[in-house]
């Protein structure tokens, strides 16, 4: 009796407990959740609806169902050039970037001497305000004076126009986007530090050489942390806009005109808010089919040590 | 003997491509900096120098009276004071709200856990540019905050962004439950172990999400168009994109302004750095 009493006690108290907690936990979330309904979901909830009414920021929106939809497919001058033009940049960046900073965090991860040294130069053009690195790299694209057409003229080949043709354009700010990734050379560095000894030290014994062990070994260790980048640098550079911000305004002709400038363009400069919503929403479903096509071939190439993640 | 020999000689292997790396690292890092020093180094020339040929690698004879002259024309320091307006309050306000949001998914058990945890994952899905139009009509229309700082602070002052919250989760999930379990006995409340226990541990995570919002805000060229529209509450990257507009073929006092706007950037870099490589090190950005 008596012992049954002091249990039902406890168990009170631990309910008591668990209610604290989970108030406490509440007013932890309090910012987070405000920002998830009024910063993330409502707004995407706002940019389907709005995208169906005809709404030039002022005045009462009218209904006009797919119109803004079936106008964006048919008629607008803009819209499949611009879907073509963001998938080759973001195509050119996210590859390049991946590569380039996988092999400088393999260099660094070996044995050499100043290592923290390199690693800030890497990471150094990360921290630039990206107007300023434009502005300064269109220095040196510059058609006749610039840096990279010295660059060329010492190796005889023919100057470039490089943001003013239609064809180097788009790989000419790639470049810059590879050249500004070193912030993913400090995660890959970090992975390659989390790869565990043991495996090495058997592939050793083994006999295994250094291109085996890195092919067998390093490689597949590393696959969780190459998905995560190739995810994360393809939703930033699926919105570059600031390049064409500061410096193309989407030209040559619309060799740059990339999605998110059309739209920036469409609600900002001419106010149509409600048309500029449709372009957001189809955006919304690229960059989401990309994400969907990323996840499902992921379980054939990303390997998770333990099995479950 | 013959394993001796085989261990040998994949030592003098190893040796040789340590060396071959640390030669490829230098070249590389030599590549890296050329576009920096170039910029600088125009910065410092007359424009009838830059248009020379062939060009020169180093500056005939380092002007640095460019620096004032630019800064007659672009006024870095009203820019760097406005940037600051917004980049202090929104890093603070973000590191902070972040810090409570990635301690609750950590370490607190409550209801709807899971689902507010997805919901919160989800949004590192979600392009920002997505949500710009809804958010800029809430923030001129509903709010009347046209032309003010509010749309580009307050932001920061709901969760920080998903992905530091994340961030600050993973890295408190590595410090030992028993700490603060022993607290919790001690009769510590939930927000004094927050403060007093917790937060001393992942204090170089939180360097780490104060420096990736600087660098957001730093670089958010959009935003900042969209809401600022008058000349004395230009941040620096307006400034830059006026001046550029402005001034067209004077590349010298372009390259100026150019190197101004590197500096800040820089310096909080080098004070941070070394918490910053360990915070990430330390996340191990597993899952």
């Amino acid at each position: 009796m008596k012992e049954s009493k002091t249990m039902e006690a406890t168990g009170i108290k631990k309910k008591q407990l668990l209610r604290a907690e989970g108030r406490a936990a509440y007013i932890c979330l309090i910012p987070s959740i405000i920002g998830l309904i009024f910063l993330t979901y409502g707004p995407l909830l706002a940019v389907l609806i709005l995208s169906f009414f005809d709404w030039k920021g002022v005045g009462t929106p009218n209904w006009v169902g797919f119109a803004n939809y079936v106008r964006l497919f048919t008629k607008d001058p803009y819209f499949k050039d611009s879907i073509k033009v963001t998938v080759y940049f973001s195509l050119l960046s996210v590859f390049g970037s991946i590569i380039y900073s996988f092999i400088i965090a393999l260099l660094l991860n070996r044995n050499i001497p100043a290592r923290g040294f390199f690693r800030a130069v890497f990471y150094l053009p990360y921290v630039l305000p990206a107007m300023a690195v434009y502005l300064g790299w269109s220095w040196l694209y510059e058609s006749n004076f610039g840096f990279f057409n010295y660059l060329l003229s010492l190796m005889g080949i023919q100057k470039i126009k490089f943001l003013g043709s239609k064809q180097w354009v788009v790989p000419s700010l790639a470049l810059i986007a590879v050249w500004l990734s070193g912030n993913l050379i400090v995660i890959f560095l970090a992975g390659l530090q989390d790869v565990p000894r043991v495996y090495h030290e058997a592939a050793e014994i083994d006999g295994a050489n250094s291109w085996q062990r890195f092919w067998h070994v390093t490689f597949p260790c590393m696959t969780p942390i190459i998905f995560y980048n190739l995810l994360m640098s393809l939703i930033t550079n699926m919105q570059v806009i600031t390049p064409a911000l500061a410096l193309t305004q989407g030209g040559p002709g619309n060799s740059s005109r990339f999605i998110s400038y059309i739209m920036y363009t469409y609600a900002f400069k001419d106010m149509k808010f409600s048309y500029a919503c449709a372009v957001s929403f189809i955006f919304f479903l690229i960059i989401g089919a990309f994400t969907a096509v990323l996840f499902t071939t992921s379980g054939k190439w990303v390997f998770y040590q333990g099995g479950d993640n | 003997m013959q394993k001796e020999k085989s261990y040998k000689s994949r030592k003098a292997m190893e040796r040789r491509l340590d060396i071959l790396s640390l030669i490829l690292v230098i070249l590389m890092s030599i590549a890296v900096m050329l576009p920096i020093w170039w910029i600088f180094r125009s910065s410092l020339m007359t424009n009838a120098q830059l248009f020379q040929w062939p060009p020169k690698f180093f500056p005939p004879d380092w002007l640095w009276s460019n620096y004032k002259e630019t800064l007659k024309y672009f006024p870095f320091l009203t820019y760097f004071k406005n940037t600051m307006t917004i980049i202090i309050p929104a890093v603070v306000g973000g590191t902070v709200t972040a810090t409570l949001g990635g301690y609750a998914f950590a370490r607190l058990r409550f209801k709807g856990k899971r689902f507010l945890f997805s919901l919160c994952v989800g949004s590192m899905l979600l392009p920002n540019m997505v949500t710009l139009i809804p958010l800029y009509i809430m923030w001129t229309k509903g709010f009347h905050l046209a032309n003010t700082y509010w749309p580009l602070i307050l932001p920061y002052f709901c969760g920080g962004g998903a992905f530091n919250i994340f961030l600050i989760r993973q890295f408190i999930m590595t410090i030992p439950k028993e700490l603060d379990e022993a607290a919790t006995i001690d009769g510590a409340g939930y927000f004094r172990i927050l403060f007093s226990i917790v937060m001393p541990a992942i204090k170089s995570a939180m360097i780490v999400v104060a420096l990736l919002l600087f660098i957001q805000i730093w670089n958010d060229l959009l935003q900042q168009i969209i809401y600022i529209n008058t000349g004395d509450k230009f941040t620096i990257a307006i400034g830059l994109s006026q001046f550029k507009g402005s001034l067209k073929q004077e590349w010298a006092y372009i390259m100026c302004s150019t190197c101004m706007s590197f500096v800040p950037g820089i310096v909080f870099y080098l004070i941070g750095q070394k918490y910053f490589v360990e915070g990430i090190v330390l996340t191990g950005m597993k899952n």
